[in-house]
């Protein structure tokens, strides 16, 4: 059976395009066939971590979501932009990054329950094993019907204050929403922190479990979303958290 | 004899003027959230797994709670369904909801 898995963080800039675009890599490289949808309309920016140009996107979410397209037209094959040997198969559904659709969405908005709608054809479509849904920060529609559907949510978080609170309210929301598998991913974590106790603390203050702690890294920050790091740096600590979250998502 | 769990869920459906989205279900009292949230995230399925989710509602029950949620858009009865036994689509989309726009027309300026 497919498993939808949502990736979401409460604010902005806490790497979620990133943590989706490497543990889809890390998932089709295992074999599976993985198709991953930027729901980021507003701010897209996943398309450049699987190297996807403007002039490469024939399609995008913007025209399914216009009735110009179906959603399998929307999926571009990137499994040839990964740079390592890949198992399996990993399809974009990419937003578009055209500021006049853009404009155009977020000026006429959209029919969410059509995205969510698409979510299950493009799964039947492509026979796909996983589909990871790269969400907008915050709560908004999109993202709680995101979360309804979903078989799995990571919520990223990083080791600070406003992030605790926000989080807080995102957890809140997924249980309720019955989530079968919720998981916590804490990065960026400033290197001197004892990783264990910030684990311990997590998890108290959530009742959720912690799926991976990331700790910050310089590497990261070189590669600067040029590629996918886990294909990059392969045998790095980020790399086996993300591989441990993989794991545990597989289950 | 009635079942005031069933007599809540019902008004809590009957009270609903909208359709009802997936997301919509987090407001629903117990047993009903989670019974609804674990079918719509099968797609598609019986009244007997449903029912199996609410067991502390009647058969009968559990087909009014679905008929229900049918007039509301957040199931379609499926095309596999029969009269002995009903089988369901969740839907994901509600369309009689206005969509939410920018109080202005700040976006045209950079069309």
């Amino acid at each position: 059976m497919s498993k939808i898995i949502s990736v979401h963080s409460f604010r902005g800039g806490t790497g979620k395009s990133n943590t989706t675009a490497n543990l889809a890599a890390l998932l089709a490289m295992d074999g599976a066939r993985v198709g991953v949808v930027d729901t980021d309309i507003a701010s897209p920016g996943i398309h450049v971590l699987f190297n996807l140009d403007e002039a490469d996107m024939e399609h995008s979410l913007n025209d399914y979501l216009w009735g110009k397209c179906t959603i399998e037209q929307a999926a571009q094959d990137v499994t040839g932009h990964i740079g390592a040997e890949v198992k399996g198969q990993i399809f974009l559904i990419p937003s578009s990054i055209k500021a006049g659709e853009i404009a155009r969405i977020l000026r006429e908005g959209y029919d969410v329950g059509l995205l969510n709608d698409g979510f299950r054809d493009v799964i039947e479509k492509l026979k796909l094993d996983y589909l990871l849904i790269d969400t907008h920060p915050g709560l908004n529609e999109e993202t709680l019907l995101s979360i309804a559907i979903s078989n799995a949510l990571v919520i990223i978080m990083r080791p600070d204050q406003q992030d605790y609170q926000g989080t807080a309210v995102t957890v809140d929301v997924a249980k309720k929403l019955d989530v079968p598998q919720l998981f916590i991913l804490v990065n960026k974590a400033p290197n001197n922190l004892d990783l264990e106790e910030v684990r311990t603390r997590v998890e108290q203050t959530y009742e959720a479990k912690v799926g991976a702690i990331l700790p910050h890294s310089d590497e990261m920050m070189m590669l600067a979303s040029s590629g996918l790091f886990t294909v990059h740096y392969p045998d790095n600590i980020v790399t086996k958290g993300l591989r441990k979250l993989v794991d545990q998502l597989k289950a | 004899m009635s079942n005031p769990l069933f007599d809540t869920a019902i008004k809590e459906l009957e009270a609903r003027q909208e359709d009802i989205r997936p997301s919509d279900v987090v407001l629903f009292s117990e047993p009903l959230r989670s019974a609804v949230n674990f079918v719509v995230r099968l797609g598609r399925f019986s009244l007997t797994e449903f029912h199996e989710k609410l067991p502390e509602f009647s058969r009968d029950e559990v087909k009014r709670i679905a008929d229900l949620l049918i007039k509301r858009h957040l199931f379609d009865l499926s095309r596999f369904a029969t009269e002995a036994e009903p089988y369901y689509e969740a839907r994901l989309s509600a369309m009689t909801r206005p969509l939410t726009r920018p109080p202005s027309d700040i976006w045209k300026k950079i069309d």
